[in-house]
């Protein structure tokens, strides 16, 4: 059985090295000139900075992606925030547990969970019945993890992730950022003798004995395809109707700091702002993260007008931050071709697509969850499906 | 001359790349032509094509 790996993501490169573990040949191809996607870094004035994500992993160290890592051999070691996550509200910094909302609001929540479980109720109408703290904290936490409004949301979208939230716990730091868990598994691959290629796939097409990889000159049998491309550049390498996504987008500011903000490991999430919704000092998982103490701070976007997005944000830390010194390294955005999330919470696409042998992988194809554990179950899926195909022949 | 084109989303990894400093992203990536050695690389890891060569 051959398999070929569409795009050295981490979902395509969690997807080879599983593969590969299961004894099947693996050939990744990769058109930009780096492994990992939005999900690694770049050492940039002293800093490690992320190419997308947040140095984290929504279910740190017992999250779907640690056990994944754990199983194909990938050594990467995550810390576990603690606390989970704070919040600044009215210049405090408070600790953030059940016990923090009132109970008439806690109840309320159990009350639209009850009432909206089968119906597409947004979460703004029960942000609207929640006290100030509570709504505040609610949009948040939205906005930080998913890019996403309450008005954007449905209860149906976000169950799972609070579900998960619930039984697996917070988030963790990966030592190393984000590179770190690349590079594992490119190890772990270079263990079977995978090499990622560096070639431009040109199209996938179906072929009476499985599928044929186009390439610029030449072209390649292979019995399953495996594609970290995204939903849209999938389809259309296939040449299928591309799928209409609706994608989340955000700004992520990444910030060095003289003195430290934050004492512990979780996200801040902050609360009387106008964009920015949480930040986090990741240094204080890894000091090699950067040279002083390195805060990531990210907001989803609300308008479409990136430069004004980033001056309200700009505004938000000036508030955040007053009284340090702090130097803003980097102002990313995240949208089109490169976002936060190729189809927003919820409306991710099926790992099948209507060619037999072509599977998705990666964000646009996750599973019930959020950012990389929900890309780790969608993985668990396709490696599923492969074996059964196999054991069909 | 590197120039980048309207498909620049912003996300900066020309910036982190570039080995002479000479990228700035406020919102859209921009080239310092003064200080561009132009070797090219913020053209190859350019993750949405976004940038171009132009004679």
């Amino acid at each position: 059985m051959r398999v070929a790996v569409v795009g050295a993501g981490l979902g395509g490169l969690l997807a080879a090295a599983n593969l590969l573990e299961r004894g099947y040949k693996v050939d990744v191809f990769e058109k930009l000139p780096f492994n990992g996607g939005r999900f690694t870094n770049f050492h940039y004035k002293g800093y490690e900075i992320s190419t997308g994500a947040l140095h984290m992993i929504p279910h740190g160290s017992k999250g779907p992606l640690a056990k994944m890592l754990r199983k194909v051999g990938a050594k990467v070691e995550i810390v576990d925030s603690k606390p989970n996550g704070t919040a600044l509200y009215r210049g405090e910094e408070i600790k953030v547990s059940k016990k923090t909302f009132p109970l008439k609001s806690r109840l309320k929540f159990a009350l639209y969970c009850l009432k909206n479980v089968f119906r597409e109720v947004k979460l703004s109408e029960l942000e609207k019945n929640l006290d100030e703290f509570s709504a505040k904290f609610l949009r948040a936490f939205l906005g930080w993890s998913l890019s996403l409004t309450p008005s954007q949301l449905s209860l149906s979208d976000v169950y799972p992730i609070y579900e998960a939230t619930y039984t697996l716990g917070g988030p963790g730091i990966p030592i190393g950022g984000c590179k770190a868990v690349v590079d594992a598994l490119l190890e772990v691959m270079e263990s079977y003798d995978c090499r990622v290629k560096r070639e431009k796939v040109r199209a996938i097409r179906m072929e009476s004995y499985g599928l044929s990889l186009h390439f610029r000159n030449t072209s390649e049998r292979f019995d399953a395809v495996v594609s970290d491309a995204g939903p849209v550049e999938t389809y259309r390498l296939a040449g299928l109707n591309v799928p209409k996504l609706e994608e989340s987008r955000g700004i992520k500011y990444s910030i060095a700091l003289k003195e430290p903000l934050i004492d512990h490991t979780g996200v801040m999430f902050t609360l009387d702002t106008r964009r920015i919704c949480g930040v986090n000092q990741v240094t204080n998982a890894d000091p090699n993260l950067g040279e002083r103490h390195f805060l990531m701070a990210h907001q989803p976007m609300i308008t479409s007008n990136v430069k004004f997005e980033i001056a309200e944000g700009l505004k938000d830390l000036k508030e955040i931050l007053k009284g340090y010194e702090y130097e803003v390294l980097v102002i990313q955005s995240f949208s089109d071709g490169w976002p936060v999330n190729r189809a927003r919470a919820g409306r991710d696409c099926s790992n099948e697509t209507p060619v037999k042998g072509l599977y998705m992988v990666g964000d646009g194809a996750k599973g019930e969850d959020i950012e990389v554990d929900g890309i780790a179950i969608g993985i668990e899926r396709v490696v599923k499906e492969i074996e059964k195909e196999v054991e069909k022949r | 001359m590197i120039v980048v084109t309207e498909k620049c989303v912003g996300c900066a990894t020309c910036m982190l790349v570039c080995p002479s400093r000479a990228i700035k992203v406020e919102g859209k990536a921009e080239v310092i032509q003064e200080k561009c050695e132009k070797c090219k690389k913020c053209l190859n890891y350019c993750p949405v094509e976004a940038i171009k060569w132009v004679e």
